[in-house]
C-alpha cells in the first residue's frame, strides 16, 4: 500500500480518492502505519485504511477468500457515478503495479470527458493518439495504430 | 457473490485509521469521485 501512498499527490491531482481494505482492526492499521509504512512514504498512508474484519465488503466485491479468511488482492477503479469500471485480482504473493493504475485512471477519463465517444488503443499513454469509434474506422485502425506503437 | 465491470459499486461503510484518527468511511461519501479501492491480505505481509 506504501507503493499507492507515494502516488497519492498524483492521484489527487486526477481526483481519484483511495481507500484501501483488509480484515485486520482499525488499530493494527494504526501500528502497521506508524511503524513500517510511515518508514517507507514520508508520512505515511494519507488514505483512508478501512477495516473488514468480518469480511463483509471482500464478500460484497468478490474478493473474500473463505479457506483463509483474508481478501485477495483486489484493486477496482471506480467512477465518479458509482460504476466499477476495472477490476484486477491477484493471489497474495503477487504485488500490483500503480503506474499500471494510474494509466487505467487517466484513459477512463478521457473516455468518459469525452462522452464515449474515444476510446485508447493498447498500451497507450496520455498524449498518444485516440480512437475515434464509428464506421469510418472499421478496417482502418492499423492505419491509425499498430502493436509497435506500445511502449 | 461478487460484481463485474459495469455494475454499480456495492456501498459499504467499515472502520478506518486515517492520518492519526480513528473513523468510519462509506464508498458513497465519495459519490462524484474517482475511487480507487484496494484490498489487500493484511498488515504487515512482505508484498
Amino acid at each position: 500500500m506504501s507503493a499507492v501512498a507515494d502516488r497519492y499527490p498524483e492521484l489527487q491531482e486526477l481526483g481519484v480518492e483511495v481507500i484501501s481494505v483488509s480484515v485486520d482492526s482499525h488499530f493494527v492499521h494504526k501500528m502497521w502505519n506508524d511503524n513500517e509504512l510511515s518508514k517507507m512514504v514520508e508520512g505515511g498512508i494519507p488514505f483512508q485504511m478501512a477495516s473488514d474484519q468480518n469480511g463483509a465488503v471482500g464478500r460484497a466485491y468478490g474478493v473474500w477468500d473463505e479457506s483463509s479468511g483474508v481478501e485477495m488482492r483486489g484493486r477496482f477503479i471506480i467512477d465518479p457515478d458509482g460504476v466499477i469500471q476495472a477490476i484486477e485480482i491477484l493471489t497474495p504473493p503477487v504485488g500490483r503495479r500503480i503506474a499500471e493504475t494510474i494509466r487505467q485512471i487517466q484513459a477512463f477519463q478521457l473516455v468518459r470527458e469525452s462522452g464515449g465517444t474515444r476510446a485508447t488503443p493498447a498500451g497507450w499513454m496520455p498524449g498518444d493518439p485516440v480512437l475515434e469509434p464509428g464506421p469510418d474506422l472499421v478496417g482502418r485502425v492499423w492505419e491509425v495504430w499498430n502493436p509497435r506503437m506500445e511502449k | 457473490m461478487g460484481v463485474r465491470v459495469g455494475q454499480q459499486a456495492p456501498d459499504f461503510t467499515a472502520a478506518t485509521y486515517h492520518r492519526g484518527e480513528f473513523g468510519s468511511v462509506n464508498l458513497s461519501d465519495h459519490a462524484g469521485k474517482w475511487v480507487l479501492l484496494c484490498f489487500y491480505p493484511g498488515d504487515f505481509t512482505f508484498v
